[in-house]
């Protein structure tokens, strides 16, 4: 009876060993041994699979899953055992992260607090829609990632903005007087 | 997803949480629905109650957080849980993460329910259990987080 016990609990603590073997290089996420694995600084570690989709569910807040600290693409390690054949970095395997999906905020500015009453304008006949269409378009243009300040076709949208403010302008102050 | 749980329940048969043990009947066949007994700590307020605790898993697990409430007649009595099971946990929603476990949120509540000094609901109990959004998920509530030091 007491043997029967002490076996056992021998063969408990053997697999308890093995299983804490093992567990030090499973993957923080899926709980398997890490493939194409990458360590954080913080010294966590991921397969890079399942960091990666981690890091896209909270792309505004990009964390350690384990200890919370900040972390990103650029500030993981790929780590290479030494009977691996395949030296490329797992970062480049999965594919190119999609751009940031950017929605440009409404120009409210473009239509100002001085141009308030612009909605009511819309009544008025001879009001020129054509102009609105092409306005409209370019907020749409907008739309697409935005152009980094300081380059030219920031420049230039700057520029054409205010134009089309100038001209917004002129055509209200011709509506009132009208 | 699938096995991600399968190891979860492979852990939680081998390091298994003082007081908690799995609904065996209720696991069979669905791993993405688990019910857990929770026998409360001796030397706590809850000493000899017992109550069920139900984990859903979302398609997304472990990147989503599962829904976790006290389901059956028997809720705990916590100035954090509501009538309805739905509980006050900032790691079931904003503080997440997918390196947290079955057994990680279990001995959160099992800490949760000990340190307990004075049994109570909370204080918005009555008006939260009316009109909360979904009773059988708690997830769908917009959760601010009282303080968690209790
Ligand atoms: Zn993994
Ligand atoms: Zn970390």
């Amino acid at each position: 009876m007491v043997l029967v016990e002490e076996d056992r609990s021998k063969s408990e603590n053997n697999s308890n060993e093995k299983n804490a073997d093992n567990s030090q290089y499973e993957c923080n996420i899926c709980l398997d041994t890490a493939r194409d694995a990458v360590i954080s600084l913080c010294g966590h570690l991921f397969c890079w699979p399942c960091l990666h989709k981690w890091l896209e569910t909270r792309p505004n807040n990009q964390t350690c899953p384990v200890c919370k600290s900040a972390i990103s693409k650029e500030k993981v390690i790929p780590l290479y055992g030494r009977n691996c054949t395949d030296k490329k970095d797992p970062r480049d395997k999965v594919p190119p992260r999609p751009q940031g999906q950017r929605t440009e905020a409404p120009r409210n500015n473009f239509f100002g607090s001085g141009l308030d009453g612009l909605h009511v304008s819309f009544g008025i006949g001879a009001f020129p829609f054509s102009f609105f269409a092409s306005t409209f378009n370019i907020t749409t243009e907008n739309r697409m990632p935005a152009p980094a300040p300081g380059s030219t076709q920031y420049a230039e949208e700057q520029f054409l903005s205010r134009i089309f403010l100038i001209v917004a302008i002129i055509f209200i102050i011709w509506i009132l007087l009208a | 997803m699938a096995q991600r749980l399968q190891k979860e329940l492979a852990n939680f048969m081998r390091d298994p949480i003082p007081g908690m043990s799995l609904d065996r009947n209720l696991v069979e066949g669905n791993l993405n629905v688990w019910v857990i007994n929770v026998d409360g700590a001796p030397n706590t307020l809850y000493e000899g109650e017992i109550f069920k605790l139900q984990f859903k898993f979302p398609q997304r697990y472990p990147f989503d957080s599962p829904s976790v409430m006290f389901i059956g007649n028997k809720i705990p009595e916590h100035p954090h849980i509501y009538s309805n099971g739905h509980i006050c946990l900032s790691i079931l929603t904003d503080e997440w993460s997918p390196a947290l476990s079955v057994q990680s949120v279990c001995l959160s509540i099992v800490s949760m329910l000990s340190s307990c000094k004075a049994k109570s609901r909370p204080p918005d109990d009555e008006r939260y259990v009316q009109t909360c959004r979904d009773p059988s998920d708690p997830k769908k509530t917009r959760w601010f987080f009282h303080d968690d030091s209790v």
